[in-house]
């Protein structure tokens, strides 16, 4: 009965103007957002260049280093960018504030809060600037020496005392600080990185990265129109009573319901990027690598899968729960501060809903964290199971009890 | 395994408001036929009786189960609600299928068995039909089809004729007749006229108490010699209509022969004449609702209770 | 005129409230997500294009919601009072709340010491609103579903945020970037969609 159910399911989908709609949105989305990547940008590094982009450092001395900078910046300019909620909140200090963190800046240095600015000052007008890569590369060699006798902990207890003033969600906060800082790469370090993405990546892995970045966006939204549209029409086709009536478990008919919906929001994505992955198996035949094949399968699964389940599975149970609109507000709500939320655009899972790798490469720092990325995928995918039980249950009530749970409070009885 | 429905004591509130009351009834194989008026607690039995709805207290057991029983009971029952829909972008066929499998029906024996529903109810040559384009008369016959298709012990239809034209309704009784040969088919209805045609056995359902209970004939035999044909002057209808109970009214001009039910002949040139249910049915009401009335025509108000 | 009042009462009490909650409930936990002390035009702009936006959305998109049931819009388009006139009536009272919203965000930012000009982040983030949740009722009007209406808008939302250079003049987050020419073609949008909007879907069900 279950294969059946499932299979009429997935026809009765194929059927719905919001299915097609959402295949054309992640199509679109996905090549406009991938096509700023070229193939022909991955070679071998050539020695002798003046840049080779930016790495991420966690050496104990790279980040006092260049947090002190980026606070001397931040004080200079009188604005702190915080991310309280997830968003971005501009802080601004008054002067007793700003003249205490001053202070912290010369407790850390050594130096006087004049000459640093004035060495601030001189570097900036040194740098040539005129280029964006230019500009950055001025950004991530500023530094501020820090003073022999101050250790990590000693700088991060100073740091902490920062974060009391400017508030919640700033870039001085402990994890944050341990999660490192961005420094100018060299010569040896982009060689590593291409040999990462070589070796390791075997090249469509490192995309694949790139690629669940992108599509993890736009799945933590999109996915909610499925859940919302399949809970809402058996009330709008007026059918609930019927299938209530027939000796069909809530398992069966929510569980086929729910593995339709996963089944055929997760194709396309499959599809999507098992083609845009075939362009860099052949950059890797020239490269004289040999080209994962499955890396598509591999990280749409272990990366996409799990975030599609649990976006269906809350968009099924509130709506199961509610009988209405509701959860597109709560979902697109929590989607939107997830994606806002940043520590960065590389890493630092956690237990977001839209986790990001904003970075084609990165392979030493991927499996440096890849067991936090399985943490937070098995989580979900854990909680998504849940709370399809879950909206058996209320299923099942709703069914016994003849009247919803939600309507027995706001709706009037016939 | 009995074919019967037993149900004692049934009561069902929402809240303050008392949707059933103490109900009894027993229903053997054949038409049963609820009548009532609208709100009198029809659907709310019906969907107790399909489980969809818990009751308060009392036993119900269908065929020997009790009602407790979901999963079994819903595989022996053929629910046809009052609003009966399916999802708009289904054919007739696709739609007939999709519930047979809810009732746990195995391709081979739906691949068969679709069809020859279609055609019992005659929607063989619209099977491609989409619900959405359907008009009231198919829509029903599909909810009658889905409500047999698995061959269900106890078939419970929820206003069937309600938005019906004359002629769908008579094919739609008769469908039920013949459904009703090897089954219980319980059937609610305010329209007194369906039970007339179709059931043998009756009840009559009002503020969510039970009224009535027996056979037609039983019925129609309460208004034995009680029912009276008149001729009256229009003008004096509306003074008729307050002190006698009148069933029936057919004005022609200035004259309107009207139908009364009463103990005593109404008035000198009244005549006797035969009561049909509908009579019956509204004396029954009267009796209810308002007793003095009932004094006035002479009619002893009944002590017991029913 | 009384009509009019009483159809726009009936509205707002009966289908529009949770929808107004919720819109009023996103305003006031705005203070958690955004900042309104001492911005720039830009960022003051920022409030009004990623956050304010919100609420075209949560206006404009459920103005159809009673007649999602075929039959109620059936009954309504029976009765005297043509139902362009009702649905005007709803558009009028989202009107006059976005207005509300509008006014009532932008003295907020003013109070709190921001610099930028008043009334000309005010028309901009009107029409850009306004365009935005116009977009959701023309969907949820022409396909009879409300679900849509709000999955198209808050697509429109999600792309212009990598993409607005797909969206020419009539790309979202423009006044970020101090561009204030998208205001007239907005406008127009906006106008033409709500028009379209009841025109469609009333010729449809003909």
């Amino acid at each position: 009965m279950f294969g059946t159910l499932f299979i009429k399911e997935c026809k009765q989908i194929l059927r719905s103007l919001v299915y097609y709609i959402y295949v054309i949105v992640l199509i679109l989305f996905l090549t406009s957002q991938m096509s700023g990547d070229s193939v022909n940008d991955l070679q071998k590094p050539k020695k002798g260049l003046d840049y080779y982009g930016m790495t991420v450092s966690t050496d104990k001395t790279d980040i006092m280093e260049r947090t002190l900078a980026d606070l001397l910046q931040e004080v200079y300019q009188n604005s702190f960018s915080t991310y309280p909620m997830g968003f971005y909140k501009q802080v601004i200090l008054n002067d007793a504030e700003l003249d205490e963190i001053k202070e912290i800046i010369e407790d850390c240095s050594g130096k006087d809060w004049d000459t640093l600015e004035k060495e601030m000052l001189e570097y900036y007008e040194a740098a040539d600037q005129s280029t964006i890569e230019g500009a950055m590369q001025a950004m991530m060699e500023d530094r501020i020496e820090v003073k022999k006798d101050i250790s990590y902990d000693t700088f991060c207890e100073k740091m902490e005392r920062v974060c009391k003033i400017i508030g919640k969600g700033s870039s001085y906060e402990k994890k944050r600080l341990d999660y490192g800082v961005d420094v100018p790469s060299t010569y040896e370090k982009a060689l590593e990185e291409y040999n990462g993405i070589v070796e390791k990546d075997r090249v469509t892995g490192a995309y694949m990265r790139l690629f669940c970045d992108y599509a993890g966006i736009i799945l933590a939204v999109l996915p909610i129109f499925l859940g919302v549209t399949r809970g809402l029409r058996d009330k709008r086709s007026q059918v609930a009573q019927v299938i209530y009536a027939r000796n069909a478990g809530a398992g069966v008919i929510q569980g086929s319901r729910y593995l339709a919906n996963v089944c055929m929001a997760f194709l396309p994505v499959l599809i999507i990027s098992f083609v845009l992955q075939m362009p860099w198996q052949y950059q890797a035949q020239t490269l004289g690598v040999k080209a994962d094949v499955l890396a598509f399968l591999k990280y749409d699964v272990i990366w996409l899968l799990p975030e599609i389940m649990i976006v269906l599975a809350v968009a099924f149970f509130i709506t199961e729960l509610t009988e209405n609109v509701i959860s597109i507000f709560v979902q697109v709500v929590w989607a939107v501060v997830s994606l806002f939320s940043v520590a960065g655009l590389v890493g630092g899972f956690g237990l977001k809903l839209v986790t990001r790798w904003n970075e084609l490469g990165g392979s030493a720092l991927y499996e440096q964290q890849k067991s936090q990325l399985y943490c937070n995928r098995g989580f979900y995918f854990v909680l998504s199971l849940v709370l399809v039980v879950l909206t058996c249950l209320v299923y099942e009530k709703k069914r016994k009890e003849g009247e919803s749970v939600y309507g027995k409070i706001f709706k009037r009885r016939k | 395994m009995n074919t019967e429905i037993e149900i004692k004591q049934l009561s069902k509130n929402f809240g303050k408001k008392q949707a059933l009351l103490n109900v009894d009834l027993t229903i053997k194989q054949g038409m049963f036929g609820l009548l009532g008026p609208n709100g009198a607690g029809k659907t709310t039995l019906m969907k107790v009786l399909t489980t969809l709805l818990k009751k308060s207290s009392g036993e119900v057991n269908i065929c020997g189960i009790p009602v407790e029983n979901c999963k079994q009971v819903r595989g022996m029952i053929g629910y046809l609600p009052q609003d009966f829909s399916m999802y708009g972008n289904m054919s007739a066929y696709e739609a007939l299928d999709y519930l047979a499998v809810l009732s746990g029906m195995e391709k081979k024996e739906r691949q068969k068995k679709v069809p020859q529903m279609l055609e019992k109810v005659n929607l063989e040559h619209q099977q491609k039909v989409k619900v959405k384009a359907m008009s009231g008369g198919m829509r029903r016959r599909l909810g009658i089809a889905q409500a047999i298709i698995h061959d269900p012990k106890v078939i419970v239809v929820d206003e069937p004729t309600a938005g019906l034209d004359p002629e769908e309704r008579v094919r739609f009784r008769n469908l039920l007749c013949e459904i009703a040969r090897d089954r219980i088919v319980i059937l609610s209805t305010h329209i007194v006229g369906d039970i007339e045609a179709t059931c043998e056995e009756i009840a009559v359902l009002n503020e969510g108490k039970i009224l009535f209970r027996g056979t037609v004939s039983e019925l129609l035999h309460m208004v034995e010699g009680k029912v009276y044909k008149a001729e009256v002057s229009t003008m004096e209808l509306p003074m008729i209509k307050d002190t006698f109970l009148v069933t029936g009214i057919l004005t022609n001009g200035s004259t309107s022969t009207i139908k009364i039910v009463s103990e005593e002949s109404p008035m000198k040139d009244a005549i006797l004449c035969n009561g049909d249910v509908e009579d019956a049915y509204m004396y029954l009401m009267h009796q209810y609702h308002d007793p003095k009335k009932c004094r006035n025509m002479g009619v002893q108000t009944p002590e017991r209770e029913f | 005129m009384e009509r009019y009042l009483s159809v726009g009462s009936n509205f707002l009490r009966r289908q529009y409230l949770p929808h107004l909650l919720i819109t009023l409930l996103l305003c006031i936990m705005s203070g958690f997500f955004v900042s309104f002390q001492n911005l720039s035009p830009e960022q003051a702009a920022k409030v009004m294009e990623m956050f304010v936006i919100f609420t075209g959305i949560l206006l404009f998109t459920p103005l159809f919601m009673p007649e999602q049931n075929r039959e109620i819009w059936l009954l309504e388009k029976s009765k005297q009072t043509s139902l362009w006139q009702l649905y005007l009536v709803r558009i009028l009272e989202a009107l006059v709340l976005l207005a509300v919203i509008v006014t009532v965000f932008i003295g907020v930012l003013s109070l709190g010491n921001s610099e930028f000009e008043a009334g000309k982040l005010w028309l901009g983030s009107f029409a850009e609103i306004l365009f935005l949740g116009a977009v959701g009722f023309f969907v949820s009007g022409i396909t009879n579903q409300v679900v849509l209406g709000y999955m198209v808008s808050v697509l429109y939302f999600v792309g212009n945020i990598g993409g607005s250079k797909y969206f020419g003049k009539l790309a979202l987050f423009q006044m970020m970037k101090g561009d204030f020419t998208f205001m007239p073609w907005m406008m127009a949008g906006a106008v033409i969609l709500l028009a379209a909007g009841i025109v469609i879907r009333e010729k449809m069900n003909q």
